[in-house]
């Protein structure tokens, strides 16, 4: 099985190394950083990178509010219900974006902070992030005897808040971690949503600069790959210390 | 004046009753277990008194208040589980002055209490650990640690001894004993153990069934069990039908001492109760006949099992130095008079063991 590795370490290397050498093209001037040094120089780019920045902040917060609670909720008091949440949670991989986003415009209204501006995206991104905070969440909660936790805390005293805070939440960071960051590269690569609603996030961006300017577009694939693969390397990371 | 006392404690689930009128009182300082097989009842009675579930019907009360819609965390309780009821997330010290934290109680003197309380269970030098750098049994001892830390009202301990190794068992329940009489806490301890059960309790309650069967001390409930279900249920006995004689009691044709058949009409069909170590073997034409099928080495005794004419197997335990007979063996069993237990036939309904 060893030839496997150099077709399949090629099918996945190519495509970075041509991009990374295409960013660095300079037409007649041979190669450099001219792509990279222009794009640090554009505020549009720093923008639409701060706003997807954002409203991934936004959407972890939202998410793990709605969420946490939820989940814990499920895993103590009615597990038989676990079905119905699997079946919810995978819904957002099965309904098209599109129809996803036609839906949420039609229903959604609100005061304009809201709904005029780009804080709206949360919407959908919390529902496109559910399937993997959800799971993130549920083994992290699967793990925990949560029934005798919860019962030695409340005999011990402790509300449900506190019992929330000091016990649950420290008990499943590693999940909790992987949940954000994983939401953190949904919302940064989302184009769909921010797109159809008009709004200039880093997805959004990057396919503009694609139809002006191929160099800088290469450049910028690969920061955001980087920021996706920083996420990734800390869910794993974040992983390996909680299993020590 | 006691210090628990459960009134006629009611609980249905799905159209099932799992506790049918319990009624229970602790005095100060008093050790009681809960007995029974699984699905008696025992450990709903003891999360009715914890708060954990509430009842159908009855009261709790606690040092004469009524809690019986108290919040489990406003009870005041000090509770150990079967396992793995430590916080993962906190060494043993933190673990041990979490009430107190949630108390509100101040940092130092949360600190000082938490290692008097480690010192109390043994584990001074371990403080610093995390749950999963502790043995079960230390694990457990941080548990108890913890729940004293709070100066509960009482103690409820959930089988807290079921999922560690034998030895560990047996001392540990020894100190989870000594620590109790110290501190002079009265305890509810459920078990499905009689070992556990008759060795350190002040009164047992055996349960059946959703009911009580039999409250008393220990040796009471070994040697003077009232109904059918706890004279199966505690300890080995040979059982026997049986009729009574005159002060005497027939079985299979034979006519045998048995004291206390002297409450009981002549011509009475009984339940005949004899336990192994109350079998004496003599000489086969001094005793009720019968043959050795199997001999148990137990180490201090031995067990053999003694096939008898037309009456059915009878278990004798004799100290292992007198233990002479072999398998094959014809031999006469006898007894003390006042040893065998004699039950009504129309007792209640025996249960199955689970």
């Amino acid at each position: 099985m060893k030839w496997l590795w150099a077709p399949l370490g090629a099918y996945f290397a190519l495509p970075l190394v041509a991009t990374a050498v295409m960013s660095l093209w300079q037409g007649r001037q041979g190669y450099g950083f001219h792509a990279y040094a222009e794009l640090i120089h554009t505020p549009e780019m720093w923008n639409s990178l701060l706003l997807s920045a954002r409203l991934a902040f936004e959407t972890i917060v939202a998410g793990l509010a709605i969420l946490v609670p939820a989940v814990f909720w499920m895993n103590l008091r009615v597990p038989r219900l676990r079905p119905v949440f699997d079946f919810v949670s995978v819904l957002p991989l099965v309904v098209p974006a599109i129809s996803l986003v036609a839906g949420i415009t039609a229903i959604y209204t609100g005061p304009d902070w809201f709904v005029g501006t780009a804080n709206f995206l949360v919407v959908p991104y919390v529902l496109l992030a559910l399937p993997y905070t959800y799971r993130a969440l549920d083994v992290g909660m699967r793990a925990l005897d949560l029934r005798t936790l919860t019962e030695a805390a409340q005999s011990l005293g402790a509300s449900w808040p506190t019992m929330i805070l000091r016990v649950l939440v420290p008990n499943l960071i590693t999940a909790l971690l992987g949940a954000a960051l994983l939401t953190m590269t949904i919302v940064i690569g989302e184009f769909t949503f921010a797109s159809i609603l008009l709004f200039n996030t880093f997805a959004v961006y990057i396919n503009h600069i694609g139809s002006t300017s191929a160099t800088r577009a290469a450049a910028l694939s690969l920061l955001a790959f980087l920021i996706t693969w920083l996420a990734m390397l800390g869910v794993a990371l974040g992983g390996r210390r909680a299993a020590r | 004046m006691s210090s628990l006392e459960a009134v006629s404690l009611h609980k249905v689930y799905g159209g099932r009753t799992v506790l049918a009128d319990v009624s229970l009182s602790l005095g100060e300082g008093e050790f009681v277990s809960l007995l029974g097989p699984s699905g008696c009842g025992k450990t709903t009675l003891l999360r009715l008194v914890a708060g954990f579930e509430r009842p159908d019907g009855g009261r709790v009360l606690l040092d004469g208040r009524d809690i019986t819609g108290v919040p489990a965390a406003k009870r005041n309780l000090g509770m150990v589980f079967q396992a793995y009821s430590l916080f993962p997330n906190m060494t043993a010290e933190e673990n041990v002055g979490f009430g107190l934290r949630v108390r509100g109680e101040a940092t130092e003197a949360r600190r000082k209490r938490a290692r008097e309380m480690l010192e109390l269970v043994g584990l001074g030098e371990h403080m610093h650990k995390y749950p999963h750098q502790l043995s079960g049994g230390q694990q457990q001892r941080v548990a108890l640690g913890r729940a004293l830390a709070i100066r509960p009202a009482l103690l409820l301990l959930d089988e807290p001894l079921s999922a560690l190794d034998a030895r560990v068992r047996v001392q540990l329940r020894d100190e989870i004993r000594r620590i109790q009489r110290e501190i002079g806490v009265a305890a509810l301890f459920v078990t499905h153990d009689q070992e556990e059960a008759l060795s350190i309790s002040d009164r047992v309650a055996v349960m059946e069934r959703g009911r009580i069967a039999q409250l008393g001390e220990p040796a009471a409930i070994y040697e003077e069990p009232t109904s059918l279900f706890v004279a199966r249920f505690v300890g080995q006995m040979a059982e026997f039908d049986a009729e009574i004689d005159a002060g005497c009691v027939r079985i299979a044709g034979h006519t045998l001492p048995a004291a206390r058949a002297a409450g009981h009409a002549p011509g009475e069909r009984v339940h005949f109760f004899l336990r192994p170590e109350h079998v004496r073997l003599v000489a086969p034409t001094d005793g009720l006949p019968g043959v050795v099928e199997s001999r148990t080495f137990n180490g201090p005794t031995t067990t053999f099992r003694i096939t008898l004419a037309g009456a059915g197997t009878v278990l004798a335990t004799v100290p292992t130095t007198e233990a002479r007979h072999t398998p094959g063996e014809t031999v006469g069993i006898t007894w003390d008079p006042a040893a065998p237990r004699i039950l009504k036939l129309d007792g209640p309904a025996p249960a199955q063991d689970a």
